[in-house]
């Protein structure tokens, strides 16, 4: 089970994980310095120290666990640390010894599911080089702020390799480039609506995938926004959902006016659509614009 | 360093420009709106210096980089050139929202009675939305170090690089003490336009933004 743990691994796990520096701007980690010590020399002390780092970041909701670390040497001279923890259940053994029974109570023994698990693997081109960052996975059925708090944030001391600003950022420029290059009135309206959705979501941890996906956007829709980032793949990286910055992006402005109108464009490009001019009343004000109609609906307003 | 390394580095050289060049797209973007940026620019590290880096030995004599294709890690970097001493950190703030840091330090002469080298130098993780579609990721490495400089401490780093660091003998006393000289000129440069910006209330409505 192990091996094919190990051999999963480089493949399975895909959160990109970078280790946080020291407050004095070096690059020293105590959870990395573990890491690496273990991956130079695996000894059982040092095993515990990680067992130990695990158990003292351990929800309460997490319970118990399994720990495995296995040090991976592949052909090529590359070395590879994995580390994977499996939820566990209690359980009491008895033994007769000497004509005694002896009862032992044990935590650590049963593991509860052998598909629910947390991993994260540490690759390096040499014996002695650092690791830089890692790769984690968390197939446990645990809320998104779990997976960057306990196991990633507190665990492994990392961080996201992608900060909430700039997925949040990189997502929004991605939905309004999507939606300015489609002809397609249904998809520019569902993503449309995904973005004013998406502002819920701040704080939350998902790829951009996901939160399209979450939103029942359509797979149309999706590949649109795909298709409008610069790798297609970064669609799959996650991030934790800071709604300001993505509004700071992609921000819809709707003008009402008092006669009942109502005007609404891209903010960036809203003072440039529409033409305003002073008018003759008090606090009025006279907007045109000029375009030929795309798309013309109603909507029954309660 | 072996030929190999070498090698595989010129190979990749014209990716990593291309990286770099969407790098600088890349900062300026994020900086949009910063004042008193007086430039943004990155660059794909030549071949020599890459070659210069990779052959570096300890004090033991064993080589720095065993690997130095993915232990070097500013083979793309980048510079962010600030007009006064407060702007370095405002344009921090801005860069710790949007960039990973590995790690960072201030470089200052190690002792309060010498002048040299001043800046501020961060590791970051380098976004992949700079890589081009057509470039394989494993060409790039992960990693790229940006620098935020004063105009005075950039130009005394540019100015004296080649002089310093070139030099055909060492250096004698009375040089090194020439070179501190300028240094101690640009520091004071500095210090004494921090001074006039806090004395002056620091909103010059003409101040330069990229």
């Amino acid at each position: 089970m192990i091996q094919e743990l190990c051999a999963r691994a480089p493949k399975e796990c895909r959160i990109e994980i970078v280790f946080r520096p020291a407050e004095d701007g070096s690059a020293n980690n105590e959870a990395r310095a573990l890491l690496e010590q273990y991956a130079t020399q695996p000894s059982l002390g040092c095993g515990r120290a990680i067992a130990s780092k695990l158990q003292s970041v351990t929800t309460r909701r997490s319970g118990l666990g399994l720990l495995f670390l296995a040090k991976v040497r592949s052909q090529d001279g590359s070395h590879s640390l994995v580390i994977s923890r499996f939820p566990a259940d209690q359980g009491v053994v008895a033994q007769e010894v000497a004509g005694e029974l002896d009862v032992e109570f044990l935590e650590r023994v049963f593991m509860k599911n052998a598909k629910a698990y947390k991993s994260v693997v540490y690759e390096s081109t040499s014996p002695t080089a650092r690791f830089e960052e890692g790769r984690a996975i968390d197939r446990q059925l645990s809320g998104p702020r779990e997976l960057s708090q306990y196991w990633i944030g507190d665990f492994l001391a990392s961080e996201l390799r992608t900060t909430g600003p700039f997925g949040s950022r990189r997502l929004a420029t991605a939905i309004r480039k999507a939606v300015n290059e489609t002809r397609n009135r249904a998809l520019k309206s569902d993503l449309i609506a995904a973005s004013q959705l998406l502002r819920n979501q701040h704080g939350t941890v998902r790829s951009a995938t996901q939160f399209l996906q979450r939103l029942g956007v359509s797979d149309d829709a999706i590949a649109a926004v795909r298709r409008a980032f610069t790798r297609p793949e970064l669609m799959d990286e996650r991030f934790e959902f800071h709604a300001r910055e993505f509004g700071q992006h992609l921000r819809h402005r709707m003008v009402e006016l008092s006669n009942g109108a109502m005007l609404m464009a891209e903010d960036r490009v809203f003072d440039d659509v529409f033409d305003s001019q002073p008018a003759v009343a008090e606090n009025h004000v006279r907007y045109s614009t000029v375009g030929a109609v795309v798309d013309q609906r109603y909507r029954m307003r309660k | 360093m072996t030929r190999d390394h070498l090698a595989v580095y010129q190979a990749r050289f014209p990716a990593l420009e291309r990286v770099a060049n969407n790098l600088t797209n890349l900062l300026q973007d994020h900086l949009a709106g910063v004042p008193r940026i007086d430039r943004v620019s990155s660059r794909a590290k030549c071949r020599h210096r890459f070659a210069a880096k990779a052959d570096k030995v300890n004090p033991d004599g064993t080589p720095r980089y065993e690997d130095p294709l993915t232990q070097i890690q500013d083979q793309v970097g980048a510079r962010i050139i600030v007009l006064y001493k407060s702007d370095v950190d405002q344009v921090a703030t801005v860069l710790a929202q949007y960039f990973r840091p590995i790690e960072w330090q201030d470089h200052v002469p190690e002792s309060p009675w010498e002048f040299g080298y001043f800046g501020r130098h961060w590791i970051f993780a380098l976004p992949e939305d700079v890589i081009p579609s057509d470039v394989d990721k494993q060409l790039v490495p992960r990693f790229f170090e940006l620098q935020v400089k004063t105009l005075f401490q950039h130009a005394w780093s540019e100015a004296s690089h080649d002089l310093a660091y070139k030099p055909p003998e060492e250096l004698s006393s009375d040089q090194q003490r020439r070179f501190a000289y300028t240094a101690a000129q640009a520091w004071g440069a500095d210090r004494v336009f921090a001074e006039l910006w806090d004395e002056l209330g620091g909103t010059d409505p003409e101040a330069s933004s990229i």
